[in-house]
């Protein structure tokens, strides 16, 4: 019997998933059979393209994570910086030229100098420098309020890039070789310093980010509506459509991530480093450099959902905690793969939304329904569903 | 931003009934109590602290605006009865932990000085609410909660005054109005779709749906949570629908009611549900936040919404409270995301302030003389207009807030700024930092009338 059970000891957990997946789903069946077709259908669409927005923000922690070993508590505010930088571009009819070139310079200056400062005189590095931060502050200021997009998006991608590499060269640079522990600690201070920021930057009033406007109605896109289906579902089930683009955004994040992470010499070099920084050093891999990277690309991940969340309900402080209810997501998915992190916030999408279909009286579908799920998932594999397993030699 | 700015000021100008602002400085509107005594050395401390950096910043930040506007205009003038008024405040962001400690800051540095304070939130209010008891400080307070102002019987006055109406006794006035208007609203069913914290659940308590019960206005017994950080919230707006409600009523600020009027225009149903709310719905936050999605007829999703309007509107320049306070805004540049209930209700907390430490110290001799008890003693007593009817203050045989309220409902300007727009050709467009927007006003529908008492029934 041990042997038997040794043998197939995989076979038998997926089979144990199968038959807890299907006593769930009898339970819930029962509880759904009195629930008309239309709002069980409403509900999961839109679980997965919720599930879908908090897939990309998991994306961020998890890139961070799988680069550096290090979960990102910042990670919240760095989507409302990334967000309100690009309200700033996409907002303003005239474009400050000092203050795009100030941003353009600053950010050049950190790309060039990720090595060290002295890389700045070395070379043709001057001539690209500035070369950069002239395309860069054209970019920002060309045109009037028609160029609204290209301005916020070059603004936005050199905002996050400078956000990012400033956190790693001034905050977790320092800590290389120190305890993990440490520098996830200062996650949290460079999440207040942002908050401080923000706040001083862009005050703590709401801001409207109309980027989801259709220009026929100067209206939010119209939602989808499954008219054809009404007599099938006994009722109209809608898709909203900013949700559509945020999911689809999200969708070819994660796969360029996944072949970013699998066949780039890059993002080889990343895993390599998240495993052992000073081994990876020791073998020649520039792990400053490839930290520089991490930072910057989750830092523009970030800014990018802070403006898919803040074009769906607004800009606001509170978008930073969209992050913290993220983190059953990643969790579930596993704290360093990246499609973990899609099928993570997919699930808690939808845990949420039928939880909440199920029983909204005491707000089961967020507050309980994703930390059940979370638990029993753990408990079963501690490492999330697609998380690696980690073996310690002592 | 400056261009909106102007543009607004334009529009209340025009309004019709302001007075030429630009030429002479208007009287202080208040029939404050003379001075007895003379204070000159001595300073008045407004006391505060609360959300400044939290979820409910947004509409707590113009509270530090308005004060410091406050107290410059008082100081510029000698201060009150000779007294310099001072402001000191600290920022909770919204943490209870928070708020505990720099209440235990605020009593230990500040000791006999610190008699009054004003507190923003419910969750502050419930906190503290033996503590103040027990130290004998009177707070006032926006709106608290029956707890913070009633203790859990909901009938043991404390030392909390709120003045708002408690948000049950809201509920229940627009239960009132509900019941009054069959054409509106026929054979009226409430759904709650609702913040979960102690502020989104005021209402749903079963003595306010027995009471509308009685006036014929079903409430449903399972509200609808959400957090302000959904994205979506089709389903707990479509669980409200399928238990029958046609009306829904919402306890959130900001992006929330805005949230609940855009999902009814996604299904369609925007003319089918009305939608109301407490008073803070009537903001001017969810007046800009709600032109996100436009109605098939072409107006803000928000428009026709329905809430309660315990004080006077930005809007209502026929009076002389907020023509003074209108002018204090525009004369100290402030920026048109800080026009809304905060700063403007704050300067009305400021001159009830002022108004009872004036009549306290009239008794007590001097401020140093003055306790929290002479404090207690004062607000208890007095029936005063605040700015000369801004906000009625009077607590008398036990009440700790505010008795009289009204329904208005949110509009937006017409072209020529006579009333509101009836579709988008007719509506005023100003330019903002997103476009072209409409410019949002409060129509009120009743006169102050008594709220009924809900609490500890």
């Amino acid at each position: 019997m041990t042997e038997f059970i040794n043998r197939n000891k995989r076979q038998l957990t997926w089979a144990l998933y199968l038959i807890a997946a299907v006593a769930i789903l009898l339970f819930l069946g029962d509880q759904l059979a009195g629930k008309k077709a239309a709002r069980i259908v409403q509900t999961l669409i839109s679980g997965v393209l919720v599930g879908g927005v908090y897939g990309l923000v998991a994306l961020g922690i998890v890139v961070i994570n799988k680069a550096s070993g290090v979960f990102n508590f910042a990670h919240g505010w760095m989507m409302v910086v990334g967000g309100m930088i690009f309200w700033s571009f996409f907002t303003v009819s005239e474009i400050s030229l000092l203050g795009a070139g100030l941003l353009s310079s600053a950010t050049m200056l950190m790309i060039m100098s990720t090595v060290s400062w002295r890389n700045l005189r070395e070379g043709r590095n001057p001539l690209i420098t500035l070369g950069g931060i002239i395309v860069l502050t054209a970019l920002m200021t060309v045109g009037g309020i028609e160029w609204q997009w290209l301005h916020a998006l070059t603004g936005t991608f050199a905002g996050a890039i400078l956000m990012g590499l400033a956190v790693e060269r001034f905050a977790i640079r320092p800590l290389i070789g120190q305890p993990l522990f440490t520098a996830v600690l200062m996650t949290l201070a460079v999440a207040e310093v942002l908050h401080g920021v923000t706040q001083i930057a862009w005050g703590t009033v709401e801001l409207n980010l109309p980027v989801f406007v259709d220009p026929q109605t100067n209206s939010r896109f119209r939602p989808i509506r499954l008219d054809a289906f009404r007599d099938v579902l006994d009722g109209v089930a809608i898709v909203r459509v900013e949700l559509v683009i945020a999911f689809l955004l999200a969708l070819v994040a994660f796969v360029g991530f996944i072949l970013f992470f699998r066949y780039t010499s890059v993002g080889l070099a990343m895993r390599a480093t998240s495993e052992d920084q000073q081994l990876a050093q020791s073998v020649g891999l520039r792990v400053r450099v490839i930290l520089a990277i991490t930072w910057a690309v989750a830092a523009f991940l970030a800014s990018i959902a802070g403006v898919l969340q803040g074009g769906a309900v607004g800009l606001s402080l509170n978008i930073s905690f969209v992050a913290l209810r993220v983190f059953p997501a990643v969790l579930l998915g596993g704290l360093e793969s990246i499609s973990g992190a899609l099928i993570g916030g997919i699930i808690i999408g939808l845990v949420e939304q039928f939880g909440t279909l199920l029983n909204s009286s005491e707000q089961v579908g967020t507050n309980l329904a994703p930390y059940l799920v979370l638990m029993l998932v753990l408990v079963i594999r501690p490492d999330g569903l697609f998380g690696e397993k980690r073996i310690e030699r002592i | 931003m400056k261009r909106l700015c102007l543009l607004l000021v334009l529009l209340l100008m025009a309004w019709g009934t302001l007075p030429s602002l630009a030429q002479e400085m208007m009287d202080y509107p208040s029939d404050l109590t003379e001075c007895e005594v003379d204070l000159t050395g001595e300073t008045i401390n407004i006391f505060h602290f609360g959300d400044l950096s939290g979820p409910y910043a947004f509409i707590t930040q113009p509270v530090v605006s308005a004060v410091t506007d406050a107290v410059n205009y008082w100081n510029g003038r000698g201060g009150v009865c000779g007294a310099e008024l001072a402001q000191i405040y600290e920022d909770t962001g919204g943490s209870r932990e928070a708020a505990q400690s720099a209440y235990d800051r605020f009593t230990s540095t500040y000791g006999d000085q610190l008699d009054l304070l004003l507190l923003y939130s419910s969750d502050d209010g419930e906190l503290l609410r033996e503590q103040l008891a027990e130290d004998e400080i009177v707070s006032f307070i926006s709106a608290g909660s029956i707890e913070s102002l009633y203790g859990e019987d909901g009938q043991t006055p404390g030392w909390l005054y709120a003045s708002n109406p408690l948000y049950i006794n809201q509920f229940g006035f627009f239960c009132q109005f509900v019941a009054a208007s069959p054409e509106v609203f026929p054979d009226p069913v409430i759904g709650f779709v609702t913040w979960p914290n102690a502020f989104g659940r005021a209402g749903t308590e079963p003595a306010a749906r027995e009471y509308c019960g009685g006036l014929g206005v079903e409430v449903l017994a399972e509200p609808q949570f959400f957090l302000p950080t959904d994205t979506d919230i089709l389903t707990q707006v479509q669980n409200a629908i399928d238990d029958g409600a046609n009306i829904i009523y919402t306890n959130s600020l900001a992006t929330g009611p805005a949230l609940i009027a855009g999902t009814l225009v996604d299904l369609g149903l925007e003319e089918d549900i009305k939608l109301a709310g407490v008073n803070w719905v009537m903001d001017t936050t969810v007046g800009l936040l709600g032109q996100r999605v436009l109605k098939p007829n072409g107006l803000p999703s928000v428009d026709g919404m329905f809430g309660s309007m315990p004080f006077l509107w930005w809007t209502e320049l026929s009076h002389p409270a907020v023509q003074f306070v209108y002018q204090q805004f525009t004369i100290n540049e402030r920026g048109p995301t800080e026009q809304n209930i905060a700063y403007l209700v704050s300067w009305g907390v400021v001159d009830s302030i002022i108004e009872t430490y004036v009549r306290t110290a009239n008794r007590a001799g001097s401020l140093d003389a003055v306790t929290g008890a002479d404090i207690r003693e004062t607000v208890e007593a007095m029936d005063y207009a605040i700015l000369g009817g801004l906000m009625h203050h009077r607590f008398e045989e036990g009440m700790r807030d505010a008795t009289m309220n009204r329904i208005a409902v949110l509009k937006y300007a017409n072209t020529t700024m006579s009333g509101p727009a009836t579709e988008p050709g007719d509506a005023l467009l100003v330019d903002g930092p997103a476009g072209k927007m409409f410019v949002p006003i409060i129509v009120p529908l009743t006169d102050f009338m008594p709220v009924p008492q809900l609490r500890g029934q």
